[in-house]
């Protein structure tokens, strides 16, 4: 059963290989083709001879056509070179090595938090179906989805930070644990809309699977409730899962919004910077490295239903068996 | 030479944005934007009403309204352990040839010395140059300091100035301000410890180049060979022979300064300046109420009654040096018809604009040269009666309605005008002119632009377009020799004007120079090709417990913090 899995593990890997191309280039396109002009971005509206523009546009290969442009950034891309950052004239690597930390550390924070409350909520609100304790647990989630991140983390910082001092206002402080200290809110204002989202999914997913039959049936044999509740998590796992994965997706998103209001110098903060500045490199850097993360989760959430559902084992491996 | 970019937030032919050289509100937000002023406006009016956390602050004065002064109390002549300033947007790179906003050259300013500096009044004074002098008109000799060391201890010799003035004309290295050098013929070594520059022509304004003010800062040889051309990121943080040195630096987060005992100066009060990157301005608001911070530069104009109110704050507006105005394109229509300017010049009510959307902090501008530029010569107000005299159009619609009625468009027309999302009170002022032109048959058609987008459509020579433009240099000619010189963005070309200027980048004598610059700017008046607006301001606020002698529009490029106090 190994080999088929690891073929399909394979292909996949291959797949997101071409599909990060694919980005690449596209977005390359965007960048080329949305307004603003790197060397004005630079110089401001001081006085320059359009010369002197030509020559900066020169430096960063601007002047090329597009193909060209592209080709340049690629080929050196895949001996592992991103070039040069244009903004901050360092090396594009190490910027963003410097920043990963504390974006996968609010990220991290942020999908723990709404996993382990959003799902355990999810299961209650289900089995309570349309009693008082679901209709208030749904009502909060609507407004949880539908609260902007940025804002809640004003609301967040003027509440627990300002007025109630529990925690800093901005920064990433000192050392591990005050740098989660400082971590808690920005990560609780991103976990607040997806923890939501994941409630409402985990309701869903649950109810479904109790108005199936066999939960009647099971129910019917005299099963315990909490036989019955297994049975049917079970069942309800994989779109759970899958909601879990399509969440570090819409992670990065968040971040952006967060990291800027928390004034947090992440990947979020970096992105937002580096795409109104046009400074190509640092984008196609960070959404390559974006992309990937949210591949590689997809590949794992796949694998998982292999761990979950024995239907979906013996079909992965049917198949292969049959094309092999 | 022109400004330099005030990154995200700035001054100096800096990149305009309200915060000053570097901040950048993102496209992302844009969308969001509206909800947050909402929302957050009423939250802070409720905050202002919640007793202030602010430990360091006494309880004694209630939050001040704005002033032009940083005096506070009395100097206590205490050491401040700790100076806390927070700054709008962020700064990656430390070193302003690369990244050069406003901010970064306040922050740059106390680590990295020029040949020559400015002083509060707007001179320039001598810096790493113990004395400087002016041998012919197109030859520069500076006399280095022999006491000045470098932080990492080496003496500062002229072998490092001339690699630095190298560095600084390199592209590469000094994207943004290597063309600021063009004029420069060379740089020698003319004797042990003698610099000499020679300019290609005669250039008044070469004089402001070798200064941490506009182009020049100079660092140790051998770490700009050790950065290969990245001095001032995170991994080669800048260093220099000013009176502090870079002890922490994580771009976009925050940079920690030390003060140096080597100093050709002596010991600064100061022992300690953190900046912290804070970009968006609610957060920013918030972390002063619970004081965080002793000084915020670039507080934002729509957010400064916020900051005005909060305890222990004094809110300190001073000159930017900024000029607002029009443009109109001399070969676009129907703006080549000079009726038509008039037509627009009458019906622009700047009193107003100042008055009701600047909330008077600001200047109703009559000319292109701001009058702090002419520092050394005049004082501020002095200028601002001298510029006066450049004839000006009055507010008067009656008039306006004769000019459109005499030119080749007596019905009226439509035109366009943009303006950068980062400066909402150009926005506020088109919408109350284009009110006014309504009236006599113009229609504007006003549209916000992110400002990347805006300095884009600047290349293009719109027919009408806002010029929003921060002075780099103190020279009074920074502004006109562009508006009015070959290349200029109306496309403007008027034979007496370019004489006057040819004789203003010749003249040597201030006064006789000032004098040019007005007479060329009185004629340009004639043919309005440019129409000034406002000079702008920019506010600072500081807590209580910091006071800051000689708050002027240069003191923050000057040895700032020399002048700061404990106050009492």
């Amino acid at each position: 059963m190994n080999r088929p899995v690891l073929a399909f593990a394979l292909r996949r890997l291959g797949a997101t290989l071409l599909l990060l191309l694919a980005l690449s280039l596209l977005v390359f396109a965007l960048m080329y083709l949305s307004p603003g002009d790197v060397a004005r971005n630079m110089l401001g509206t001081r006085n320059v001879t359009p010369e002197a523009l030509a020559e900066i546009r020169a430096r960063y290969h601007l002047d090329e056509p597009f193909l060209t442009q592209y080709w340049l950034w690629v080929s050196q891309a895949v001996t592992g070179d991103f070039g040069t950052s244009i903004r901050t004239g360092g090396p594009v690597g190490p910027l963003m090595l410097s920043r990963t930390g504390i974006t996968a550390a609010t990220a991290g924070l942020a999908f723990l938090l709404s996993a382990l409350v959003g799902i355990p909520v999810g299961i209650v609100a289900a089995v309570r179906r349309g009693r008082p304790l679901d209709r208030l647990l749904v009502g909060v989630s609507v407004v949880g989805v539908s609260a902007p991140g940025f804002a809640v983390g004003l609301l967040l910082l003027y509440v627990f930070a300002l007025g109630l001092g529990w925690f800093p206002i901005y920064g990433t402080g000192d050392g591990f644990l005050d740098g989660l200290w400082h971590l808690v809110l920005p990560a609780v204002a991103l976990a607040l809309g997806l923890g939501a989202f994941v409630v409402k999914l985990t309701r869903a997913a649950v109810v479904r699977e109790l108005d199936q039959d066999y939960v009647t049936f099971a129910r019917g044999r005299g099963l315990p409730e909490s036989a019955v509740l297994r049975i049917v998590l079970r069942n309800a796992a994989i779109p759970i899962v899958t909601s879990l994965g399509l969440m570090v997706a819409y992670l990065f998103g968040g971040t952006v919004l967060i990291e800027v209001t928390f004034a947090l110098p992440g990947l979020g903060a970096l992105m937002e910077e580096s795409v109104l500045f046009k400074d190509v490199p640092v984008v196609q850097a960070l959404t390559l490295v974006v992309a990937f993360v949210v591949s590689v989760t997809a590949l794992v959430v796949d694998l998982s239903y292999l761990l979950i559902d024995p239907r979906v084992r013996a079909r992965t491996v049917r198949t292969r068996a049959v094309r092999g | 030479m022109a400004g330099m970019d005030a990154a995200a937030q700035g001054s100096g032919g800096h990149r305009p944005d309200h915060r000053g050289a570097y901040s950048r509100r993102g496209l992302f937000r844009a969308a969001a934007t509206g909800v947050t002023i909402l929302s957050v406006s009423a939250l802070l009016e409720a905050c202002g009403a919640a007793p202030s956390t602010r430990p360091d602050r006494s309880s004694g004065s209630s939050g001040s309204a704005g002033t032009s002064s940083a005096d506070v109390g009395t100097d206590t002549g205490k050491e401040i352990d700790v100076l806390r300033v927070s700054l709008p947007g962020s700064l990656s790179n430390l070193y302003p040839g690369q990244e050069s906003g406003i901010l970064n050259y306040y922050v740059a300013g106390i680590c990295m010395e020029g040949l020559v500096g400015v002083d509060t009044s707007g001179r320039i004074v001598p810096a790493l140059a113990e004395s400087f002098e002016r041998t012919s008109p197109k030859t520069y000799v500076y006399t280095l300091r022999s006491d000045a060391r470098f932080h990492d201890g080496s003496p500062v010799t002229a072998d490092d100035v001339l690699h630095s003035i190298e560095m600084a004309r390199d592209a590469k290295v000094s994207p943004s301000t290597a063309s600021y050098w063009a004029d420069l013929d060379k740089a020698v070594k003319s004797g042990d410890n003698e610099i000499t520059l020679t300019t290609k022509t005669v250039d008044e304004a070469f004089a402001w180049l070798p200064s941490n003010a506009d182009a020049l800062w100079i660092a140790p040889k051998a770490a700009w060979e050790r950065s290969k051309g990245g001095l001032g990121t995170a991994q080669s943080p800048i260093i220099g022979s000013g009176p502090y040195r870079v002890t922490d630096f994580a771009p976009d987060s925050h940079v920690e300064f030390t003060r140096v005992d080597t100093w050709w100066g002596g010991l600064p009060k100061v022992a300690k300046i953190r900046f912290e990157f804070i970009a968006d301005d609610n957060t920013r608001l918030l972390a002063w109420r619970a004081g965080k911070a002793d000084m915020s530069l670039n507080v934002p104009p729509a957010q400064a009654h916020q900051w005005e109110s909060a305890a222990a704050t004094r809110v300190v507006y001073a000159p930017d040096r900024s000029y607002t105005g029009l443009t109109f394109n001399l070969t676009a229509k129907p703006f080549d018809d000079v009726h038509v300017r008039r037509a627009i010049a009458h019906a622009v009510n700047r009193d107003a604009i100042v008055k009701n959307i600047l909330r008077g902090r600001g200047q109703v501008a009559t000319a292109l040269s701001t009058p702090e530029q002419f520092g050394g010569l005049w004082t501020p107000e002095e200028a601002t009666g001298r510029l006066a005299a450049v004839p000006q159009y009055e507010y008067d619609l009656e008039k306006a309605k004769q000019e459109l009625a005499r030119s080749s468009v007596p019905g009226g027309f439509t035109a366009a005008l943009s303006y950068p999302n980062t400066g909402p009170q150009l926005g506020t002022a088109a919408l109350a002119f284009a009110a006014d032109l309504k009236k006599i048959g113009i229609t504007l058609d006003i549209k916000e632009l992110p400002i990347e987008q805006w300095l884009a459509e600047l290349n293009e020579f719109p027919p009408l377009s806002f010029m929003w433009y921060f002075n780099t240099a103190g020279d009074p000619g920074e502004l006109p020799s562009w508006f009015l010189g070959e290349g200029n963005p109306a496309k403007y070309d008027n034979a007496q004007v370019k004489a006057a200027m040819g004789k203003v980048s010749t003249e040597s004598d201030p006064a006789k120079r000032a004098a040019l610059l007005i007479e060329a700017q009185t004629a340009q008046a004639a043919d309005l090709a440019y129409l000034p607006l406002w000079w702008g301001q920019a506010a600072t606020a500081f807590g209580d417990a910091v006071g800051m002698r000689d708050f002027t529009s240069y003191t923050l490029l000057a040895n700032w913090p020399a002048l700061l106090y404990a106050a009492k």
